[in-house]
């Protein structure tokens, strides 16, 4: 038992890092993007080429997975310079399905479909953190690194950029603010971020395929920020833990069918969504109404 | 000989492809409500006319407008109960999104519990391709569906250009005054956009079901393709999306000819993917509506 | 207020999870599809599984009852890590049924460091052998069944020139590099190999191709949905020749797929008319799903059986109940009496059972051609 909820622990963990390096670009810079699941997934790819050719470290492995990531985002940046809004959401669309068939098809890197098996227990500095407890530890150590970080850039001349690019982007770029550099370099901050979840997975399974990075994963990353709430610290935490955490408290519910019951979850799963929507569509973490976020938010 | 049948291939899918997009893009175009449930109207009316015709033997006409019936009342549904909940507060886009992602995931899984999780398919002999020329082979299905892809791309340009209902639903988004000014109330132009935007889906739903089979899971696809589309064919422009969608059905089977078909797919977000950086008003988007 | 309270909810909600349950019965774990595209076969698989917990109880061959608890894999390797953890440490099960390649490849280090069997009786990739001591397979992996059905096709029924339609992905690899090998074995040519993504649900234009192909026979290696389509398009898009497929093709929708009547495809003898048990069996399912029972009813019941007569022998040996004592057990004593005739493991925990050609006739179980 205790396992089981170690085990899911990392996982909420995990993809707290990736909710909160989307939100980084969703919430502060308006960036609304279908692809982070890629950058996830680059993390991953690397940091388990990494260990296995190369038997780096989790350090390391990371650390390569971190550049990697935020060189390719680049081709993410790309079209967020050119075009903002549902052209973007597309443009972030097609990178996801293009990205996800390079993933599938250069088998001799990701291994397709048939994945990476036997991807080594992680060490750090030399020391086995493969146990459950220890490697729990370390996430959660990586999302409370990666929490300061980010509530240090939103609140550096850097985030009050991003903001006004958000609420503004005419006004900010006549402001004399380079609209296109700040874009860049806080597309490159997430998927970097978000690399590291994809090391920390990657280490987690001991096996990675295509399946975990499809875009599927990408829209229940949104759902997290969603429904945690955009633009703060800590929604998309609690919407990583309230997303995982559904469907494995559905499993306990008695009377169900066992054969319906994969869809009844999911069924749970998506009505819930579409309620929070209509009656809290701030998230449970944002400020209850417009109003109030004017108020906190001079 | 290759070239001419990967051709007529991406004909059929363009067709399907383009009726799908059409009613993606009059829906967006007119209350700026990125419908990515519109998949779900498409497995819907594709699931009924399944029933309706595969199960219960009922005529085609019947079941047609069975299917015609329930895309539109999805449709409408979605309009009352979930985006004018949603819009009453000032939502994001991208709650709207979520929202609609959480409805075809419901529709999914419904679906798939009633209907069955594997592939369903209703059996004619109009899919059944005949050789008309040496290595030429045409199903009877591929003229019927670009024959009525035609008739409701007329109808519905006709619709949007010379009826009050139809100039105002095109006004919406940019000028609710001008709805106003017809004596319609924008709300209703909103609903009227949702049935017929969702009402154009039967056709494609029905000959995929005829042809490549249903399953509950299709409205994703097809929710990617209208989304690809309307973006290749410029947002706001009915024409452009169903020049998207056929656009999008040729290059996915063209790329048969010379690449190995696991790329096909791909092509289509290349195709996406270019258009957004290179040219990303689309074909007949204005140059402003892509900033 | 309310952050608190949903903090407080959270709280709450890991310690109902916590709460542990009694252990009153005796218990096996499933992680099968349940969700999804390919939940068509999680229904099935689970099904036939719980016919034979009921019969395992019904003739108390065990002393406490015998629960199967479900966990939904979505056919996904997160899915199944999540629900392979969750049947380890909540509902500690010893023996855990499994399906899909890629799935079941996630889950063997899982059950491999906990000791915990995981027993397949669906993928059929040839990687499977080779998942360690507590990986087991009761179906044969899918280079038994190209060697049965290359033979005869090339040799017996003179189609010498063959296509492949492969899915990209494990099983469609294996099966490429088996009829790399078998085709020129028997005397034939390889025409052809049109490898396709998992997604892809369009296949006019690989019809296309497969006619210019010329082939006498095409061989379709993909499976759920797709496999369907495969064959129901090629069909449509003026393909006459044979199609020939490995078990995929013995799915009941497929069955009754007008388009793949003629099919040949090969799968596990499982012949319910055979013996007592079969009948039982094919019965029952039959009463509890309306549709005939096909062999992976007869894998999914015979893994469970397998639990059945394993955990029975150590009861009567006074051994408790253990993933390695399950093991141990099959080592000392590896053949089996179930559904389809006697199965004996191997060594590597696969099984050799006899590998029958059918043909897809429009009723449920197909013809048997050889």
């Amino acid at each position: 038992m205790a396992t089981y909820i170690i085990n899911l622990a990392i996982l909420i963990g995990i993809n707290a890092i990736l909710a909160v390096t989307l939100n980084f670009i969703l919430g502060y810079a308006g960036i609304f993007s279908l692809a982070h699941a890629i950058f996830f997934g680059i993390g991953a790819y690397t940091a388990a080429v990494a260990a296995m050719k190369f038997g780096a470290d989790f350090a390391a492995a990371t650390a390569a997975g971190m550049l990697v990531s935020g060189v390719i985002s680049l081709a993410l940046a790309l079209p967020a310079l050119r075009v903002r809004g549902e052209y973007f959401v597309a443009a972030s669309l097609g990178l996801q399905m293009l990205a996800l068939t390079v993933f599938s098809e250069w088998k001799s890197v990701t291994g397709g479909i048939g994945g990476l098996i036997g991807i080594p227990p992680p060490r750090l500095f030399g020391f086995d953190v493969s146990d459950p407890v220890l490697f729990l530890a370390l996430t959660l150590a990586c999302l409370g690194v990666i929490l300061i970080a980010i509530r240090a850039l939103v609140r550096s001349s850097f985030g009050r950029s991003l903001k006004a690019i958000r609420d503004d982007e005419t006004a900010a770029s006549a402001l004399g603010k380079n609209v296109a550099l700040l874009k860049t370099l806080a597309v490159m901050v997430s998927s970097s971020f978000a690399a590291v979840a994809g090391s920390l997975f990657a280490f987690f399974l001991s096996f990675i395929n295509v399946e975990s990075f499809v875009l599927e994963v990408s829209v229940q990353v949104i759902a997290m920020v969603i429904i945690g709430g955009t633009g703060t610290l800590l929604g998309p935490v609690i919407g990583a833990a309230i997303v995982l955490l559904l469907p494995a408290l559905l499993t306990y519910l008695p009377y169900l069918p066992p054969t319906e019951i994969g869809s009844i979850q999911q069924m749970i799963y998506g009505l819930a969504m579409v309620l929070l929507m209509i009656f809290r569509p701030s998230g449970l973490w944002g400020y209850g109404s417009s109003q109030d976020r004017k108020r906190a938010a001079p | 000989m290759v070239f001419l049948q990967l051709f007529l291939n991406g004909l059929q899918l363009g067709a399907i492809y383009a009726l799908t997009a059409v009613g993606f893009s009059l829906i967006f175009g007119s209350t700026k409500i990125f419908h990515v449930a519109h998949g779900s109207a498409f497995a819907i009316s594709g699931y009924i006319y399944w029933w309706l015709a595969s199960q219960l033997d009922v005529a085609w006409p019947v079941a047609t407008l069975a299917a015609v019936l329930a895309a539109a009342a999805f449709g409408l549904l979605m309009e009352r109960f979930i985006y004018r909940p949603i819009q009453r507060h000032e939502a994001s886009f991208f709650t709207v999104f979520i929202a609609a992602f959480g409805v075809s995931l419901v529709i999914q899984n419904l679906i798939g519990s009633v209907a069955g999780r594997g592939m369903e398919t209703v059996t004619t002999p109009l899919s059944r391709s005949v050789e008309i020329m040496d290595g030429l082979f045409v199903a009877p299905i591929s003229a019927i569906s670009i024959g009525v892809a035609i008739l409701v791309f007329t109808a519905l340009s006709y619709f949007l250009g010379r009826t009050h209902v139809g100039i105002a639903m095109r006004a919406l988004s940019e000028n609710p005054d001008l709805v106003r000014v017809f004596g319609l109330d924008p709300g209703r132009v909103a609903q009227w956009a949702f049935v017929i935007g969702s009402a154009v889906v039967v056709p494609g739903a029905i000959f995929t079901a005829m042809t490549a089979g249903l399953n509950p899971a299709i409205g994703t696809h097809v929710m990617l393709v209208s989304l690809a589309a309307t973006i290749v064919g410029g947002i706001g422009s009915v024409r452009g999306a169903a020049c998207g969608g056929m656009l999008l059905g040729l290059a996915e089977n063209l790329a048969y000819w010379k690449l190995d078909p696991q790329w096909s797919e791909a092509v289509t977000f290349v195709v996406l993917f270019a258009f957004i950086i290179f040219r990303p008003s689309g074909f007949f988007g204005t140059p402003t509506a892509a900033r | 207020m309310l952050k608190s309270r949903i903090a407080a909810a959270i709280a709450g909600a890991l310690l109902w999870v916590g709460g542990a349950m009694a252990q009153e019965t005796i218990r096996i774990g499933a992680n099968l599809p349940m969700s999804g595209p390919n939940a068509e076969l999680g229904e099935i698989f689970s099904r036939a599984a719980s016919i034979a917990v009921n019969h395992i109880n019904a003739d108390k061959m065990l002393s406490k009852k015998l629960e199967l608890v479900i966990e939904d894999s979505q056919a996904t390797p997160q899915g199944g890590v999540v629900a392979m953890n969750k049947l380890v440490s909540v509902a500690k099960v010893p023996y855990v049924l499994s399906a899909y390649t890629a799935v079941s490849k996630a889950i063997a280090p899982i059950g491999d460091r906990a000791k915990v069997v995981s027993i397949n009786g669906g993928a059929v990739g040839p990687d499977l052998a080779e998942l360690g001591d507590y990986f087991w397979n009761v179906i044969p992996l899918v280079n038994f069944e190209a060697e049965v059905l290359i033979p005869f096709v090339v040799k017996e029924k003179g189609l010498k020139n063959i296509v492949l339609i492969f899915v990209d992905d494990p099983l469609g690899e294996a099966v490429q590099k088996v009829l790399r090998a078998e085709v020129p074995k028997a005397g034939g040519t390889p025409a052809g190999e049109l490898q396709v993504q998992r997604s892809t649900q369009q296949f006019a234009s690989i019809a296309a191709k497969v006619r210019e192909l010329k082939p006498d026979a095409v061989y379709i290696a993909s499976f759920g949905t797709q496999e369907n389509q495969i064959i129901k398009q090629l069909r449509d898009n003026g393909i006459t020749q044979q199609l020939m497929s490995y078990s995929a093709m013995s799915t009941p929708s497929i069955a009754t797929l007008p388009e793949a009547k003629g099919g040949w495809y090969t799968v596990q003898s499982a012949d319910f008319t055979a013996s007592a048990l079969g009948q039982r069996v094919a019965k029952e399912y039959k009463e509890l799903s309306g549709k005939d029972a096909n062999a992976y009813v007869a894998n999914y019941y015979n893994a469970v059986m397998v639990f059945g007569i394993l955990a029975q022998q150590l009861e009567k040996a006074g051994k408790p109940i253990t993933g390695a004592n399950l093991l141990e057990q099959r080592r000392a004593s590896p053949t089996f009496e179930l559904v389809g005739g006697k199965m004996t493991f191997q060594a590597n925990g696969t099984v050799a059972a006899p590998v029958q050609i059918r043909e897809v006739d429009g009723t449920g179980a197909g013809k048997l051609v050889k």
